[in-house]
């Protein structure tokens, strides 16, 4: 569903934001993007949405590579990936239901269809009976579960959030992850950025840490913490730090190119 | 992708009216350059036609006697194609002749009345290489030839009048085109504002895959609606104005302007010149703003 190539991308700053980043990330995966602030998460994010374009590198979305997309291709890609963020973006002048239905809108769906989704999926995130209300009528958690709500009505293939809790209290925050959870199910895959230890812990997926825009670890139901290597092998999750010698996800990428190959070409065949 | 025309007219309207003192800031220099514009055109269309109506551009005529002889026609015809300053020559016999004296002499029926065509002298109608040799050209063509009535160019007032409407034109024109100018530069910052006022609605489109021309096109049409409705202004200010001059004609007689009132199809030609240039302005101006301010 994801894949990046040698991704390295950088502002104007000497080092760069990410630093030759090769991973894959299958189809209905959740995983965690995790590392210290200025890590290169968000801009992590940014390269799927190819609101910036990689410095070198491929990346690939539902086997496309998109730095290959024309500019007029780009909404199009976008309409594949949901987006939410910590300060939710909501518009303010607009009620919950015509939030959600402004994305349908914006992309030319016909009204009728906008009406049924834009009814299901407030359903679905629990806010059914408040379509009416303003955003600034409602908590943080229900602000932000407006946006998952716009951000999946279109059933995208991939869900991006970057700190979506960033602004939530611990039981509100449970409440987005269960949400993002049932999300996933339906086969949706998630990256999520965050520096929430707990959820991360509770939630037990795959973690990618970052760490000054290399990738430091890939760990399949992973936690937060990084060298924190007693409690990973307590609760006999090894962690599989990357930069060593263990056999991890991205290391085998990297270091098999055949492999490497064969899952570009699934990539490419790939289910869009 | 369909673009909904409900969706495109609602957000088109909505911005207009959220920015309507730039709007309207907008709308009246559109309305005050282009009847400007407009009034420059009548103008010229009005002063050409006066000039025009019998001088056709023809720097000098020569007329015949009434009775003068086929070879008497021929030679000054020879003598016609000898005279270097003279370019080109139509000849007009008695019943063209007359059909032009009775265009020119719309206005006094009695005079009309008293030509046949028999009686109308045929003329040489010629174009010299340079207005200023007509006196000395005519000078040669009175000096007694066989079958010239008389020859003449264009009295100097007619010659005074059109350079005193050519510089008022320029005047005109100079005025309108900075107008023109600064009402660009206003719809420019209108749209630009409009595009701040929403720019959160921007970020959404982008994020959900809005298409860069869904985006844009309600801005577009903002700055074409700004650009006509300023038009339509000038449209009615120069059909006021033409009402009015011609009632100042029927009422006191103004000689000098005695042909200004235009027939309805250089009116109708005017105004749509007016209607496009002011289409021009508002889509020139919202062009360069969205591409200036909306990157995306
Ligand atoms: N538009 C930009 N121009 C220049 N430098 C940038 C830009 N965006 C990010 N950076 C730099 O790139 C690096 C990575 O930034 P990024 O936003 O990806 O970090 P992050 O992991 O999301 O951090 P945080 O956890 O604080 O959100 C930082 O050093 C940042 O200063
Ligand atoms: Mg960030």
């Amino acid at each position: 569903m994801i894949r990046f190539d040698n991704v390295t991308k950088s502002y104007k700053n000497l080092r760069p934001a990410l630093d030759d980043i090769s991973l894959e990330i299958q189809k209905g995966e959740f995983v965690f993007l995790v590392g210290s602030s200025g890590s290169g998460k968000t801009t992590f994010l940014k390269l799927l949405l190819r609101e910036e374009v990689p410095d070198a590198g491929t990346v690939w979305v539902a086997g496309r590579d998109i730095g290959e997309l024309s500019q007029w291709r780009v909404p199009y890609l976008r309409r594949n990936l949901g987006c939410i963020f910590q300060d939710f973006r909501l518009l303010p002048n607009k009620t919950v239901t015509e939030n959600v239905a402004f994305a349908l809108e914006v992309i030319g769906r016909p009204r009728t269809v906008v009406r049924t989704q834009v009814a299901q999926v407030l359903d679905l995130v629990g806010l059914g009976e408040k379509g009416d209300r303003m955003p600034h009528e409602l908590s943080g958690g229900e602000q932000q579960r407006v946006a998952v709500a716009r951000a999946f009505v279109n059933r995208p293939l991939v869900l991006l959030a970057d700190e979506p809790t960033g602004n939530l209290d611990p039981a509100t925050t449970q409440g987005i992850m269960k949400l993002l959870d049932r999300i996933n199910r339906t086969g949706t895959t998630v990256v999520m950025a965050t520096h929430d230890v707990g959820i991360v812990d509770t939630m037990r997926r795959r973690v990618i840490q970052l760490d000054q825009g290399r990738l430091v670890r890939d760990q399949a139901r992973g936690v937060y913490g990084f060298g924190d290597d007693m409690t990973v092998s307590s609760r006999g999750v090894p962690a599989v730090p990357v930069a060593g010698a263990g056999g991890g996800r991205a290391y085998d990428m990297a270091g098999q190119p055949e492999s490497g190959r064969v899952a570009a070409v699934r990539a490419r065949r790939g289910v869009r | 992708m369909a673009v909904s025309f409900e969706y495109v007219a609602k957000e088109t309207v909505t911005n207009l009216w959220r920015n309507r003192m730039m709007t309207l800031a907008a709308v009246l220099t559109v309305a005050v350059s282009l009847s400007l514009v407009g009034t420059a055109l009548l103008l010229r269309q009005a002063v050409n036609r006066q000039i025009g109506q019998w001088s056709n551009n023809v720097s000098l005529q020569i007329f015949l006697d009434a009775g003068a002889s086929q070879p008497q026609v021929a030679s000054v015809r020879s003598m016609i194609d000898q005279t270097p300053q003279i370019t080109r020559c139509t000849y007009l016999d008695h019943a063209q002749s007359y059909a032009q004296a009775k265009q020119v002499l719309a206005g006094s029926p009695t005079a009309i009345a008293a030509l046949t065509p028999a009686t109308t002298p045929t003329v040489f109608k010629c174009q010299l290489t340079s207005p200023g040799d007509a006196a000395t050209v005519a000078a040669t063509f009175n000096s007694g030839v066989p079958g010239v009535y008389r020859a003449t160019s264009p009295s100097q007032s007619i010659r005074v009048m059109q350079q005193v409407t050519n510089v008022l034109q320029l005047i005109l024109l100079v005025i309108a085109i900075v107008l023109l100018v600064s009402s660009l530069v206003l719809i420019l910052n209108a749209i630009r504002m409009a595009i701040f006022a929403r720019r959160r609605e921007v970020g959404v489109m982008k994020l959900v895959g809005a298409t860069n021309w869904f985006i844009r096109v309600p801005f577009m049409l903002e700055g074409l609606v700004q650009g006509v409705l300023g038009a339509l202004a000038a449209v009615v200010i120069v059909l006021l104005s033409n009402v009015g001059v011609s009632y100042l004609i029927r009422h006191y007689k103004v000689s000098v302007l005695g042909s200004a009132v235009l027939p309805p199809h250089d009116l109708v030609v005017t105004e749509l010149v007016v209607v496009l240039i002011g289409v021009i302005v508002g889509v020139a101006g919202s062009s360069v703003a969205v591409r200036r301010f909306l990157d995306v």
